[in-house]
């Protein structure tokens, strides 16, 4: 008896033990399963709707919309407050065109990227998402998250196919598939130099063209406004001196690891860091340091960049892109009109700019979606009718916005109404056709009407890095970069030389020589693929 | 001797005081920073940094955080409602757990214990949990979704089981079988009204997870009617921060404004506040409580 109970909790133990191992280990394929199981289900449930089907008329042409279904909808960031009202209206005219209704769905900011990932990996139905370059799009295309779109669009929705550019649907492939719906909408978000420009006329200041201007300019502010910090940084250094910078010596994009790839020549991969090009740009920053550009205590800012600006705390930026210098413009007419700011795009420093790639905004069909026609139907519409696409992108006319000389107004206040302008977040249905803009943009359209003049298109945002080779070696580089890099980046190091070979012998440590090889073969892969030269 | 033994408690006591001193101003400065810069005006927190006496008395942060009263009002509800009931549920569980846990005569007291002993050591990770949650229990947007999780934790069972074996004395047992009661009211009669400390630290624990929590929300809940307060303003800031950052390369721009400095740290005090009333009321138990139902038997 004593011996039969030692033993139970013992083999209590190892079946457990084994179930969790089994549960663990088999996740993937286990999630996969049940996604490929859930695919034939939808499958019967579409036949089994057909043959139902051909006893009544069919509204839409291609497909069957006899089953009322729901649509799953989800979108990223946060829900206006008057969603309820705006699904509704949505709900009444798609249940009569489409015997569909719809439920969107908002994540909220807050950790979006970790429920993005559940979403798409628990294999919950959801039949439209949000994608983007910057929510991984192509990673999770070649993960097989989402639908293949290439058999269903003339099907489901020819008008949507016919809309989007041939240029932009192969832009999106991933490994020769459509997984995406983008967008059409042309913007820039290149940056540019931003500055007070009354402070330039009063001290006489030459205007920040390039880099010795740019930096003439902050001379100029120190020495006449010392309160002032002359320009507006925080902790975020890669993202607001490095990147910046590399993007003014006609880098491509923002790369990781290190990787250099000039925007010329885009087959010719080379380590940026450890190069004398880098050595140039850590020279500049630690001169910068040294005549008080860059505060010393730069890595614990943790203000927004705008903020300082925007109170007159600081008298530039580095970079920023249109859209946002404008918000920055239209907030400083209301709380000090007194002041002005100045804006130079880059791309007239360097001769081209990049309006966004195709993948930057969009929308794709989960593998997990039960109703992927309906889905492709409703985001049709969506698109291309202007009663969908006006109600979703400005609100209820008359409630939430008017229209005054072709303008658009918000009614109230960002804070009284319940739908700002976009207030869906729905970039990746804008349609350029039925667009409407306050009068501010107008600021945002000249400078798009200038970088139009020289642009060239963005072929490297559809690259999509596959780090699973080496995740680990990635992690530890990261670490690395935060202790060794971003101090040198700050231009808080005494001695550059030395601190970029501790910086490189580290890094060579973490395995970088690793990541940037396989980095390189992926990179000449797609060069090659794509037919970039 | 006796003059010598009293020196060395006075330096001791000085000792002591002092540390206590020290470690709770420590503790309090920060909190009294969150006070101030919650009453400074924004400007002059960007301008100057943060006081300890505001620079510039304002109360611009309390209006923005209640500019929308209904929505912070309906967050606080939220927050109430599962706290209040995942407490009083998550209690009656755990005592139950306890109780029986403790009592020598289960047959199956081994086995189950190790069966809650076990979820301690291994956990199936964030995406079994969130699949077997939203797909398979429909949790999704339900207020069950905020409750349920919190219902057993196993360390507090444990904790409850061993304050009860100490608490309650075996023979109480025997003695109250043999006049007559059944199980149920010796749980009910004795062994609650017993572990009175135990219960209060451990509702205090379950009532601060709840009224702490946020991540439930942020994994499960889409529908903002039914954020929970802590959810609710920690997205307002996180919204802020993720267009500060992300947006400089996403060309997203949201109408809204931003909250300021002031109107963080009013967030914090807002959301704090409620829970620093509820300590005094059960601190006395606590200690008692913890250190009673630490001794493992």
């Amino acid at each position: 008896m004593s011996k039969n109970a030692r033993k139970k909790p013992l083999a209590v133990l190892t079946a457990l033990l084994a179930v969790s191992l089994l549960t663990a280990g088999c996740g993937g394929s286990n999630g996969n399963n049940k996604e490929a199981a859930g695919n034939t289900d939808s499958g019967t449930n579409n036949t089994a709707a057909a043959t139902e089907g051909t006893a009544t008329a069919t509204a839409e042409p291609g497909i069957d919309t006899s089953k009322k279904v729901e649509l799953q909808f989800y979108m990223l960031g946060d829900a206006p407050k008057d969603l309820p009202a705006i699904e509704a209206e949505v709900n009444k005219m798609a249940a009569e065109e489409l015997n569909t209704t719809v439920k969107f769905n908002y994540t909220s900011w807050t950790d979006w990227d970790q429920k993005y990932k559940l979403l798409l990996s628990s294999g919950q139905a959801i039949d439209l998402i949000f994608t983007a370059d910057w929510t991984q799009y192509a990673s999770y295309a070649k993960r097989g998250a989402f639908l293949a779109l290439d058999d269903l669009l003339p099907k489901a929705a020819p008008e949507l196919q016919k809309f989007v550019p041939e240029s932009m649907w192969e832009d999106v492939k991933v490994d020769g598939k459509i997984y995406t719906v983008p967008a059409t909408y042309k913007e820039y978000v290149t940056n540019g130099f931003v500055w007070r420009e009354d402070l330039r006329k009063k001290y006489n200041l030459p205007q920040p063209t390039d880099l010795a201007s740019y930096e003439a300019y902050m001379d100029g502010i120190r020495q006449n406004e010392p309160d002032m910090m002359p320009a507006s940084l925080n902790s975020d250094i890669g993202n607001n001196l490095h990147y910046i910078y590399t993007e003014l010596n006609k880098m491509v994009g923002a790369l990781p690891y290190g990787m250099g790839v000039k925007y010329e020549s885009p087959t010719e991969v080379y380590s940026y860091w450890g190069s004398d090009e880098q050595k140039e740009e850590l020279k500049v920053m630690k001169r910068w340091q040294e005549k008080g550009f860059i505060p010393k205590n730069v890595l614990n800012i943790k203000d927004t960049m705008q903020d300082p600006v925007t109170s007159g705390k600081a008298a530039s930026m580095f970079g920023d892109n249109p859209t946002r210098f404008n918000d920055m413009v239209m907030k400083i007419s209301t709380t000090h009109p007194e002041w002005e700011l100045g804006y130079y795009p880059f791309g007239k420093t360097t001769g081209y700019a990049t309006p966004v790639h195709p993948v930057h905004n969009g929308f794709a069909i989960p593998k997990s979606s039960k109703n992927p026609e309906r889905a492709l139907a409703f985001y049709e519409k969506l698109v291309l009718d202007k009663r969908y696409n006006q109600l979703t992108e400005y609100g209820i006319e008359g409630k939430n916005y008017t229209v005054e000389d072709g303008y658009y107004k918000l009614l109230g206040t960002s804070q009284t109404n319940g739908f700002t302008r976009e207030g869906m977040n729905g970039w990746a249905w804008r349609n350029p056709e039925y667009m409407l803009f306050d009068k501010g943009f107008d600021g945002v359209k000249a400078i798009f009407d200038e970088l139009d003049k020289i642009q060239k298109p963005d072929l490297f945002l559809g690259f999509a890095e596959d780090y699973s080779s080496y995740q680990a070696e990635k992690a530890a580089l990261e670490q690395v970069e935060k202790q060794y890099l971003f101090p040198l980046e700050a231009g808080l190091v005494e001695d550059i030389d030395k601190g970029l070979e501790t910086f490189m012998q580290k890094a060579k440590q973490a395995g970088l020589e690793k990541i940037q090889a396989e980095w390189t073969k992926q990179w000449n892969a797609y060069t090659a693929e794509k037919g970039i030269k | 001797m006796h003059i010598k033994d009293d020196h060395y408690t006075r330096l001791l006591q000085g000792l002591a005081y002092t540390v206590i001193i020290l470690g709770s101003l420590a503790c309090l400065i920060p909190f009294l920073l969150i006070i101030s810069a919650s009453l400074t005006s924004n400007d002059s927190i960007i301008r100057d940094g943060y006081h300890l006496i505001p620079a510039e008395f304002s109360l611009e942060g309390y209006k923005t955080v209640f500019t929308f009263p209904d929505e912070v009002l309906r967050a606080y509800g939220v927050t109430l409602f599962t706290t209040l009931t995942g407490t009083t549920l998550g209690l009656f569980f755990m005592t139950m757990a306890g109780y029986v846990l403790a009592r020598k005569d289960f047959k199956y007291r081994n086995t189950f214990s190790f069966y809650i002993y076990f979820t301690t050591l291994f956990g199936g990770g964030l995406v079994p949990w969130y699949i077997m949650m939203t797909k398979y229990l429909h949790l999704t947007d339900s207020y069950g979704a905020l409750i349920l999780p919190g219902l057993m934790t196993p360390f507090l069972i444990i904790l409850m089981k061993n304050f009860i074996r100490s608490a309650v004395p075996e023979e109480l047992f025997e003695s109250a079988k043999i006049d007559g009661a059944g199980d149920f009211k010796i749980y009910w009669r004795i062994v609650l009204q017993l572990s009175m400390p135990g219960i209060a630290t451990v509702g205090l624990f379950l009532a601060l997870t709840y009224w702490n929590d946020w991540f439930s929300s942020s994994l499960f809940i889409n529908d903002t009617h039914k954020y929970q307060l802590q959810f609710h303003l920690y997205n307002v800031i996180n919204s802020a921060s993720f267009i500060a950052n992300m947006g400089a390369g996403t060309g997203v721009s949201l109408g809204a404004d931003l909250p300021t400095e002031s109107t963080k740290m009013a967030m914090a005090i807002v959301v704090t506040g409620p829970i620093l009333f509820l300590y005094p009321f059960i601190q006395r138990y606590f200690v008692k409580g913890l250190t009673i139902g630490a001794v493992k038997g």
